[in-house]
Parts: structure tokens; C-alpha cells; sequence
């Protein structure tokens, strides 16, 4: 790890001021993605603004929206009582995605920002990486890839976006607030994340020195059934190899609102709007989500590594619907 | 002895007071860290320590010129340089080191170093250094001449390379001496093999080089070899001051050797009514860059090629080869590990080809005591595998697919809700050697003191047996009680001060240490006897004190050409049983029960041999269905516990066990060692119920969701 | 820098603390409370959970200024006068401990769970909490009979 200043920020302002006027100097929030990196010698800042104590933390509800502070915690998320009786995926999309101390410690504004886990990425001693050093190419696609996208991903770059809580905003359709020197604007979540293109990387709107106050989540339409899915290696903390988080809402027989996000595929959380717009007017029923998910993976780009992707996440999309269906009442 | 007396190390160890290895900690002590190749094969065209030298607080930086004594050493061969000299053969092989006064400047000066290499091919695959007999080892078994039958099966078989990612990291503290020597705190499995290791490189006599045990935090082998040992000595005694070295996660995977991988092909034949004729078998391990102990694996691999089964005509060839991936060595169950997973995948073919059920197709060709094994050793000892079989097989099942999801295939991923699920049972047999093999001289030491303290009898039991997680400090407390008649008992911590115990490994410690503990006792007890006064009065004299070497019996090398000799002392069983449900559309496995009938010849302490049953049935779950140290073309791709996953809390499912005790009468107590065979066994019995669920060949561990889901 | 820091109990100060230095590491190192264990860095094993203002947390991945001014609980801090807290014995008595070297995260991330739990914690509950907790020794069936216990389970 290099030689760096550490500043406890006093105020919002003050630490947007900071890190603005400086294109070396980073944020700290929880820690859990930005120190690891840094003792991985990936990321090298010249100073870290340690934001913890700042008041941007709390979750409150307002009529159907939940505003979620940017510090607060993924544990203070998953436990919040709104969450559970309203947003039921989005706390298990949470307690999949990390384990109990690290949920305690990972704040939502960091878990957006979260960076790959892709192991090129991670190792500086492997010179390609375009999301490192632009220009520079990419080893996942030419050396062994697994844990890595098939949508949105192209010869620059298949690093794979890694949060599970963010598939499930994505779904939601949740709005990102961010502070900068100039004022403070609103992003939805689905244009927060850039396509990696040929600049891999920049990944979000994100412009230096500014910071995610708030996320403000649209709550479920009270009935509506939801899950989050997710397939992985091993029993528990572990990435996904592919996930869903899908909630619907059925009328009569008929799903009036479908909302279908793709995890373990992306290079950003993908959401699927072709299977969501076949869902929507149809009854729900096992051969409609099957068609359905078929829809949900369109011109992947694989290497051999992760073909296995493209058939499993259509089944994972197809069980989630069904599971969503029969098994994702309130509870 | 025989009931779950409590470890005198548990209660240090639940508040945090445990000292070990990396917890040591002197006034004014450096920091090692160690330069590592990052190319599997290269040419060294130089090295600049000029720019590490120069950094402030960096007190050494040396290579493999500043090696005081021998250069190279090694387990069974000494053909492994304590730093690289012109050549590097395998990533992560080290080439140069620096003390310093904090860990993160000792690693920047580390990164400093200026190494220029030359790259050049790298042989990365067995199966071309086979052909180009790269060989460590090539042992053949050969007996009979009948390779025809009315049922044949064939199969091929891979296991990938696993780690024994054991919890605490490669670590110690070497304090140099006023007489020129060094003091190492260390934690390995073998004081002494380590001690003639490193005075010769160092240039040292052996009394010279003073090693006590700290804390060791899990062997499973990967401590057979030296890690920083050297490196460590060699930075104190340039520098005049105390050094500690501590591997990171990721130094450690490169810090150790692994499990072998194997490719093995098999090819068995019967009679219609399931009875063995003939085994055939290429077994081909790869050792990488460096001998370690691959020439035993490869010993192992040939001896119990065929499984505790009766069958007159064997042809093996087991071979270890030498290529530029990282070096593999001993993990728990070396050598045996491997071909168990093969020759029980082929039994269960054996078994669907002749109607037969698992168990009884085992049961139909189990060795019993009396039986030949294909080396022509006699099974002289209890071997109750049919009895054991039974056993299992009436063990009541787990109730059927459970309604709670999260105990479910994908867990508490909730990935299902039955959709999709199917039940498989399978079953799994392994035998073990236990000890050391092939004519080793095997033994152990123990010195057994009584004296009084406070006005009564005390007990100090000295050995240089490592405790490595398992519960030795225990066991040898218990004996020494059993023996003496004596409540208080110490057992000193282990160090060089008195003879060799042998390694920690080869489940042998409650054999051979417990053997030589009970030996030196038993003389104490006969001075006592013999003295005829009271024991307070004669110990009013002064202390009573006995060493004595215990040596399990006599063991003979394998003939190099049909692999027959009496080779192994002791042979162990375990059987499982698992029950899994396998989500087919997703390819999650769920393992609901893993049962198992181990036979222990004598249980010592229930509550330690059952934490190693458990132990070892858990490492052999990961091999069945997560572990894999993935390389490519010599390099390691996942060298973290976020890559290499080993089964959490989530993955194991409760156990049931039966523990059989048919005393061997060579043994101590009639002892069985314990430690390796149930991660033998419950690597096939898993694999093989992922098939019953799923129709699937699933030939190669570990099984991915990929392999079942979209095969 | 300077690190003041309230740990079990009693207020401590590391100086000339470099930034890059973990909680873990200023625990370990420099107030010579090394009961947390460094087995990963990366907050994947959770050996060195320790409480952070009553929160476990892998300590590993805390930088060591984010502790200033905080209250820390390490496994050092759990024992009383009168002898190992119910969790220890717990874990000593039901054989839950081998090498060790998972034993003080295994035991804090346990103790939290137990003060957090209104009612006794089902298996299902007692492995989600402690899944961020590896263990290599042990296959955790001991770990759950001490955890068990420890809460005071019929089956305990």
C-alpha cells in the first residue's frame, strides 16, 4: 500500500470541497471495497477522506418512497421494518451479498460503487486491464474468465458488476442523489452505471468529487410478489454466478407491473426490459416465464469461460419468476 | 483415557491468549518479507537490491548469495533453492528478502528489488512431462495375469488441486543467539525435519538452530515443508536482531504445496455377479516444480490404488511428475485422497453394470483381516469393512425434501422452493495408511518427569510432537494420567530440546507419540515398582525422569517393479454415507446428511476424534464441491479466500457417525490413527450421490453448478 | 498519527500509527491485543471480528483512523473475574475449538448473535450468523453445539 494522507471530513461540504479540489484524493466510507483495493495496490490515492462520521446515514420512509442515507448500512437497510413488509427482495438481495460483519460495515453508497471482482482487475501485476489503464487491453477476455459479464461486455472489458443490492435498485428503478462542488442532481439508477464501451474505466456519472448523499427507493405497490435469486459456488458469501430480483404484480390473473433485474451477467446490474414487457399483460404461468426468460439474455458476448452463463441465467430469471409468483407474497 | 477430558489449550485459546506463531512480538524485532518470481519458468538475468537497500528502514536485503551454507533443501530430496540462483521454476518461487523495521516498508522495499528475467517455455501440463518422463516417481503394482472378465467398466477421473487452507497463515520469529545461532519460533507439523533442514543451510550445527513450537494455526500438511524457516534465520542473523515473518493470505497459496491434481484411468473387471477380477489403473499426480514429498504420494496413490477391496490381479502405474506449476506435497490424505475418488466412482459403475446396489457391490469384495492387499501385504489386523458397510447402510436416512428453503439447494439463496430437486444417496470407502511407509524409520521420542511440587506428584511430559490443532497436547496428558495413576499432569511445550517426534502427520501422533509417551511411563512406573517406597518418598530424592523412542513396526520399501512389500504398519477405514438434494435445473447442491462409520481400533477421546472425523469429512466436501487452486499455464488465478472457497457453516449438514473400536494389537491401546480417512471417503460418497441424483458422469471434483446444470 | 481508541474498557493511545495501518493491525501490533486474528485481509474469514461501537466488524478493514475516538470490544475483553464468559466455555467444553486460529472471531460474531437474539436462535439462524466465519478444523458441528449451548438449548 502507498504512502497516504488520511482527513476526517467535519462537514458535507467540506469533504466534497476536498476531494474536488484534488483528482487524487478518494472517499472512505465503510472500507470494504476501497482499502482492500488499496492493499491490493489498485487504487493509490493520495489521500482519503474519511466521510463515516458525516450525517448522511438514516432510512426513512416518505409516503411510497424510502430514502436511504448513503452511510447507512447494508445491515441497517436489510433490518429496517419498511424494507421487509415492502421491499422484501431488496433485503434479501442484502443478506445474500455479504456476510454479517462486512453487512455491518459496507455502507448502500459504497456497495453502488463497488467495484469487479475480477481478478485481472485485482492484480496489478497483469498489465492488460482497460478498466485500470485505458488502452491497455483486457486479460479476461484472451486468459481464463468465469465470474465475469456476458451483457454489456465487449473485447475491452468483461468485469463483472458485483453488488447484489444494486440489481435489486435497478428493478426498482431507484434514484441516486449526489452532491458536487457545483449542487447536487439526481441520477435514476439506471443511468448511474455507464457501459463499459471502450472506456471501461469510468462506470458511472459519477464526476470527481462528488458524493452519493441518498438513494430514495420507490416502495412495491402494497400484494406485490417478489424475490431475489441467487446462484453461487457455495452456500453462502459468495458472489453470484447469476441472480434475479423480480417482483410482480398480478391483477386478476393477469401480471399487470413486471420488473426483472439480472445480476452475476452484467458489467453493469442489467435489467431485463424485453422479458419484463412480454410478462406484462399475460397470466403468470410457468410457460409464460420460461418464454419470457428466454428474452432476458440478447447478444451476449462470451468466452469459453463463461458461455455457461447464457442458458443458466434464463433458468435462473424463469425460477425466479416462478418462485415469485407462487412463493413471493408478503410475509 | 477413553473419555472427553477438556484440552489444557482451549480456554488460552477462546480468550484470545493463545501465542501463536504470528502473534510473537520482541522489543526492537524486524519485519521479513519475501521477493517472489512471478513467472512460472524465466532465466534470472540479474538482481538489483540497490533500490530496496536504499530506503529508509530497510536493515537487509539478500539473495541467494548471501546464503550462508547449503543452498538448496528439501523433504525427501534437497532439490529446492532457499532463494533462487539463476532460474525461477514455478510461479511464487522465492528470489530475494528484506528485513525492516514495519511490515508495509519491508514490502515495499520487496517490490523495489529490481529482477530482470528471461522467460522461456514452461511445462505446465503432466501429461507432456510424462511423455518426457519429467518423472519424480513412476511406481508400478503388478499382480496376476487374468486382465479379462465378463464385466468391464472404464472411466477417467480428474481432481483438481486443492489447498489446505488451513486458518493461520505461514508465520514465525527468529531471535538470534550469543553463540552465533538462532532461536525459531515456528509453527510446523516436524521440529526436527525442519531443524536438519535449515542449520545446514545457514551453516550451522544442528545445536546451533533451537526451534520451540508457537501456536499453529491448522497444518493439514502444508506445514511438512519449510516456509520461512530459512528466511527468517537468515535475516536475524545478518541483522543482529529479531525477525518475524508473517504470510498474507495470498503469499500464503504461494507460501505452501498443495494437494496433487490427478488424471487417473481406470479399468476394472468382474464377474456377472460383481465380484473383482481385475483392476487396472494409470494414475498420473502432479508434483510441480519441486520433489517435497510427491515420491509418498506417488507410494500411496500405487498401494491403495484399488481401494480396501479383494481382487487378485492388479496392474497400476501411479506416476508423479515434474512441471513448472506450483510444487504439491502433502495434504491430508496425500496420495490416497486421489485414486479413493476414482476407484469408488468405478465401483459405483461396477455396481449399475452388475444390478447391484452401492453397498452391496462393496460388501461383496470388502477386505476383512486375513485378506492380500495388491502390494501382497497381508491384512493382519481387524478390517470389518463388510460389518462397517451394514452399519452404515442402517443408519437411519434424513426425512425426505425438507420444507424450509433455505435448507434447500442454493441455501439461503432461496434459489428454490422444491422446483427442480432431486434426492441422491451415495456412498464412499477409503483405507489409509497410517504412519509413515516404505522403510521409514518412524518413531518418536517422549520424556516423562516426576517430581514434587507443592508436596505432591507432578507429572511434566517433554515431547517434540507438534500440536497442530488436533488435540496431541491432550492425548499425551491423558496417557501419561492412564499410565501413572498421577492427576497432575503438564505437557511441556514442544521444542528440539529433546529427540525427534516425527511429523504431525500421517494421523501418527496418538500412535507413535502416544506410543512413546506410554513407553517412557511405563518406565517411570517400573523405577516406582521397583523402588517399592511409597511415591511421595522416593520423589523426596529428587525427580524421576525416562526418555524412551517408540518405533510402530517395521515397513519395507515397494518393489520398484511390481510394487510388492509389506510397505504399510497400520491401515485405516472410514466409510460415508451423503444424502444430497441437487437442484438439476441450477446446478446447486445442497448436502442434507453425511453419515460415517470410521473404525478408531481404541478411542482415546470421544469429543477430539469426533472433531476430527468431522474435520476431515468437511475437507473432503470442499474437494467434492468447491476447492480448487485453478492454474493456468503455471500461474494460480485465485489465490484468496474470496476465489478459493472452503465450505462455510452454511455448507455443511449435520453429521451422524458410528466409531467401531477393533483394537490393533500392535498399536498403543490398540490404536487407529483417525485424522485422514474420512477425507477420503467423503469426497466419493458426495460425487457419487450428485450422480444418483442426477444420472450425470460427473468425473472430475469439484463439481460446479456448470457440470450439472448445463451438462 | 495518533490513535485514541476505548478498548475494552480502558482508553488507549497508539502513536506514530502510519495511515495504511488496520484496526487489526493497531490491536495486533501496537496495544498488544492480539487475540484478533489475521488470517485473510480481506474480510473474508472473519477472524478478527471485534466489536466497533458494539458492532462486530472485521477489524481487518477498518483503517486504523476510523477507530479514533471509538469503543472496541476484542475477545480479550469478554472474560470477567470470574472466568471465561458462557460463549468461551461453551466452546471449550463442546470441543468447538482445534488449532484455534478461528476461535476469537467465531467467539465475538457468537456473542453478538446471542446479546441480538430475543429467544433461543435456531440451527438455521446460529449458521447464517456465523457464515462469514471460516473454520478449517473443524467441519463446525462443534461449533454448533457450543453455540447451542451457550444459549442455553435443551440440546446445548
Amino acid at each position: 500500500m502507498r504512502e497516504f494522507e488520511y482527513v476526517r471530513a467535519g462537514e458535507v461540504g467540506q469533504a466534497v470541497a476536498m476531494v474536488t479540489a484534488d483528482p487524487e484524493t478518494s472517499y472512505l466510507a465503510g472500507g470494504t471495497t476501497q482499502l482492500d483495493l488499496m492493499k491490493d495496490g489498485v487504487l493509490a490515492p493520495d489521500r482519503l477522506v474519511d466521510i463515516t462520521r458525516l450525517p448522511l446515514g438514516g432510512v426513512t420512509r416518505d409516503g411510497d418512497v424510502l430514502r436511504v442515507g448513503a452511510l447507512a448500512s447494508m445491515e441497517e437497510l436489510a433490518a429496517d421494518p419498511t424494507v421487509a413488509e415492502r421491499l422484501p427482495f431488496l433485503r434479501e438481495a442484502l443478506l445474500m451479498g455479504a456476510s454479517p460483519q462486512l453487512r455491518n460495515m459496507a455502507t448502500i453508497g459504497g456497495n453502488l460503487l463497488q467495484r469487479t471482482r475480477c481478478r485481472y482487475f485485482r492484480d496489478p501485476a497483469v498489465s492488460a486491464c482497460n478498466k485500470r489503464r485505458r488502452g491497455t487491453g483486457c486479460a479476461a477476455v484472451q486468459e481464463v474468465a468465469r465470474m465475469h459479464a456476458i451483457l454489456g461486455a465487449s473485447e475491452h472489458c468483461i468485469a463483472l458488476h458485483p453488488s447484489d443490492m444494486a440489481v435489486a435498485l435497478v428493478a426498482l428503478d431507484a434514484v441516486v442523489h449526489l452532491l458536487g462542488a457545483g449542487g447536487s442532481r439526481s441520477v435514476p439508477i439506471r443511468e448511474f452505471y455507464l457501459l463499459p464501451g471502450d472506456t471501461p474505466d469510468v462506470e458511472n456519472v459519477l464526476r470527481h468529487g462528488e458524493l452519493i448523499t441518498a438513494v430514495e427507493v420507490p416502495l412495491l405497490p402494497p400484494g406485490a410478489r417478489s424475490t431475489y435469486l441467487k446462484v453461487r459456488d457455495r452456500a453462502s458469501y459468495e458472489f453470484a454466478l447469476t441472480s434475479a430480483a423480480v417482483a410482480l404484480r398480478i391483477d386478476g390473473g393477469v401480471i399487470g407491473e413486471a420488473r426483472v433485474a439480472m445480476g452475476g451477467v452484467g458489467t453493469v446490474p442489467w435489467r431485463a426490459t424485453t422479458t419484463e414487457q412480454m410478462l406484462e399483460g399475460s397470466p403468470p404461468s410457468p410457460e409464460v416465464f420460461a418464454a419470457a426468460a428466454e428474452l432476458a439474455i440478447t447478444d451476449p458476448y462470451v468466452v469459453p469461460g463463461t458461455a455457461f452463463k447464457v442458458e443458466l441465467a434464463k433458468r435462473t430469471v424463469a425460477r425466479a419468476l416462478r418462485t415469485a409468483a407462487t412463493q413471493g407474497g408478503p410475509r | 483415557m477413553g473419555a472427553s477430558v477438556l484440552r489444557p489449550d482451549g480456554a488460552l485459546k477462546v480468550s484470545g491468549e493463545f501465542a501463536y506463531s504470528s502473534d510473537l512480538w520482541l522489543d526492537g524485532m524486524l519485519w521479513g518479507a519475501t521477493l517472489r518470481s512471478p513467472h512460472p519458468s524465466a532465466w534470472i538475468r540479474s538482481i538489483d537490491i540497490g533500490p530496496a537497500l536504499a530506503m529508509p528502514g530497510v536493515y537487509a536485503v539478500l539473495t541467494h548469495e548471501d546464503v550462508p551454507g547449503e543452498k538448496f533443501y528439501g523433504l525427501e530430496n534437497k532439490d529446492q533453492p532457499v532463494l533462487a540462483i539463476d532460474q525461477v521454476r514455478y510461479q511464487g518461487e522465492p528470489v530475494a528478502l528484506v528485513a525492516a523495521d514495519h511490515p508495509e516498508t519491508a514490502r515495499r522495499a520487496a517490490d523495489a528489488i529490481v529482477v530482470t528475467y528471461g522467460e522461456r517455455e514452461a511445462v505446465t501440463d503432466p501429461r507432456v512431462a510424462l511423455e518426457r518422463r519429467m518423472l519424480v516417481r513412476h511406481q508400478p503394482v503388478r499382480v496376476g495375469s487374468t486382465f479379462s472378465a465378463d464385466v468391464v467398466v472404464t472411466g477417467e477421473y480428474e481432481v483438481g488441486m486443492q489447498d489446505q487452507a488451513f486458518l493461520g497463515p505461514e508465520s514465525g520469529l527468529a531471535v538470534p543467539a550469543e553463540d552465533g545461532g538462532v532461536d525459531l519460533y515456528i509453527a510446523t507439523q516436524w521440529l526436527h525435519v525442519d531443524q536438519g533442514q535449515v542449520a545446514p543451510c545457514l551453516g550451522l550445527p544442528p545445536e546451533k538452530v533451537r526451534l520451540t513450537l508457537a501456536g499453529v494455526g491448522g497444518a493439514f500438511g502444508a506445514r511438512e515443508d519449510l516456509s520461512m524457516q530459512i528466511h527468517a534465520s537468515m535475516l536475524a542473523l545478518r541483522t543482529g536482531k529479531p525477525v518475524k515473518m508473517v504470510y498474507g493470505r495470498e503469499e500464503s497459496f504461494f507460501g505452501h504445496v498443495h494437494r496433487h491434481p490427478a488424471w487417473m484411468r481406470y479399468e476394472h473387471g468382474a464377474t456377472l455377479d460383481g465380484r473383482l477380477v481385475y483392476v487396472k489403473a494409470e494414475i498420473l499426480l502432479d508434483g510441480g516444480a519441486y520433489t517435497s514429498s510427491s515420491p509418498a504420494v506417488v507410494g500411496n496413490a500405487a498401494s491403495l490404488g484399488v481401494g480396501p477391496y479383494e481382487v487378485d490381479n492388479v496392474h497400476i502405474d501411479a506416476y508423479g511428475t515434474f512441471t513448472n506449476n506450483p510444487p504439491c506435497g502433502a495434504m491430508r490424505g496425500f496420495g490416497a485422497v486421489q485414486a479413493c475418488y476414482a476407484y469408488e466412482s468405478q465401483m459405483d459403475r461396477l455396481a449399475a453394470a452388475c444390478g447391484l446396489t452401492p453397498v452391496e457391490i462393496r460388501i461383496r469384495n470388502a477386505v476383512s483381516q486375513g485378506s492380500r492387499l495388491a502390494t501382497g501385504q497381508v491384512v493382519d489386523t481387524p478390517a470389518p469393512l463388510a460389518e462397517m458397510l451394514r452399519d452404515l447402510d442402517a443408519m437411519p436416512l434424513p426425512e425426505s425434501v425438507s420444507r424450509d428453503l433455505r435448507d434447500l439447494p442454493g441455501g439461503v439463496g432461496q434459489t428454490t422452493h422444491g422446483d427442480g430437486v432431486r434426492r441422491g444417496v451415495g456412498y464412499g470407502v477409503g483405507i489409509k495408511n497410517i504412519c509413515f511407509s516404505e522403510g521409514f524409520d518412524d518413531y518418536s521420542t517422549a520424556r516423562v518427569r516426576v517430581e514434587l511440587l507443592g508436596g505432591e506428584p507432578h507429572v511434566l511430559v517433554h515431547t517434540a510432537a507438534a500440536e497442530v490443532g488436533q488435540g496431541l497436547v491432550i492425548i499425551q496428558a491423558q496417557i501419561a494420567r492412564t499410565e501413572l495413576g498421577i492427576d497432575h499432569v503438564t505437557v511441556a511445550p514442544a521444542d528440539t530440546q529433546v529427540g525427534s517426534s516425527g511429523s504431525s502427520s500421517a494421523s501418527r501422533q496418538s500412535y507413535v507419540t502416544g506410543g512413546a509417551v506410554k513407553t517412557a511411563c511405563e518406565a517411570v512406573r517400573e523405577r516406582i515398582e521397583k523402588d517399592g517406597r511409597p511415591l511421595e518418598v522416593i520423589l523426596q530424592d529428587g525427580p524421576i525422569e525416562e526418555t524412551r523412542e517408540y518405533r510402530h513396526r517395521r515397513t519395507f520399501p515397494m518393489d520398484p517393479v511390481t510394487g510388492q512389500g509389506d510397505s504399510h504398519t497400520q491401515l485405516a477405514l472410514c466409510v460415508h454415507r451423503a444424502v444430497v438434494d441437487v437442484d438439476v435445473e441450477l446446478g446447486l447442491v445442497k448436502v442434507v446428511e453425511l453419515a460415517a462409520v470410521q473404525d478408531v481400533g481404541k478411542i482415546l477421546n470421544p469429543l477430539a476424534l469426533e472433531g476430527q472425523i468431522h474435520g476431515g469429512t468437511a475437507q473432503g466436501l470442499g474437494l467434492a464441491l468447491m476447492e480448487e487452486i485453478q492454474v493456468r499455464d503455471g500461474k494460480v488465478l485465485n489465490p484468496s479466500f474470496t476465489d478459493y472457497l472452503i465450505p462455510t457453516i452454511l455448507d455443511m449438514p449435520p453429521m451422524q457417525l458410528k466409531i467401531l473400536e477393533n483394537p490393533d494389537p500392535n498399536a498403543p491401546y490398540g490404536l487407529r490413527g483417525a485424522g485422514e480417512p474420512p477425507t477420503l471417503s467423503s469426497t466419493p460418497a458426495i460425487a457419487a450421490a450428485v450422480r444418483n441424483a442426477t444420472g450425470l458422469p460427473l468425473s472430475r471434483v469439484p463439481i460446479r453448478p456448470q457440470d450439472i446444470a448445463l451438462a | 498519527m495518533r490513535v485514541t481508541v476505548t478498548v475494552n474498557g480502558e482508553e488507549r493511545i497508539a502513536d506514530d500509527v502510519w495511515e495504511g495501518e488496520s484496526l487489526l493491525y493497531v490491536l495486533r501490533e501496537r496495544l498488544g491485543l492480539p487475540g484478533a486474528k489475521n488470517a485473510c485481509e480481506q474480510g473474508e474469514c472473519g477472524s478478527c471480528t471485534v466489536y466497533l461501537d458494539g458492532v462486530p466488524v472485521c477489524a481487518c478493514l477498518v483503517a486504523a483512523g476510523q477507530a479514533e475516538s471509538r469503543t472496541v470490544v476484542t475477545v480479550e475483553g469478554l472474560a470477567s473475574d470470574e472466568g471465561l464468559h458462557p460463549v468461551q466455555q461453551a466452546f471449550v467444553e463442546c470441543g468447538a475449538v482445534q488449532c484455534g486460529f478461528c476461535t476469537p472471531g467465531l467467539i465475538v460474531q457468537t456473542h453478538a448473535l446471542l446479546a441480538a437474539s430475543e429467544g433461543v436462535p435456531s440451527d438455521l439462524e446460529i449458521r447464517e450468523a456465523l457464515a462469514g466465519n471460516l473454520c478449517r478444523c473443524t467441519g463446525y458441528e462443534k461449533i454448533l453445539d457450543a453455540v447451542r449451548q451457550a444459549a442455553g438449548r435443551a440440546d446445548g
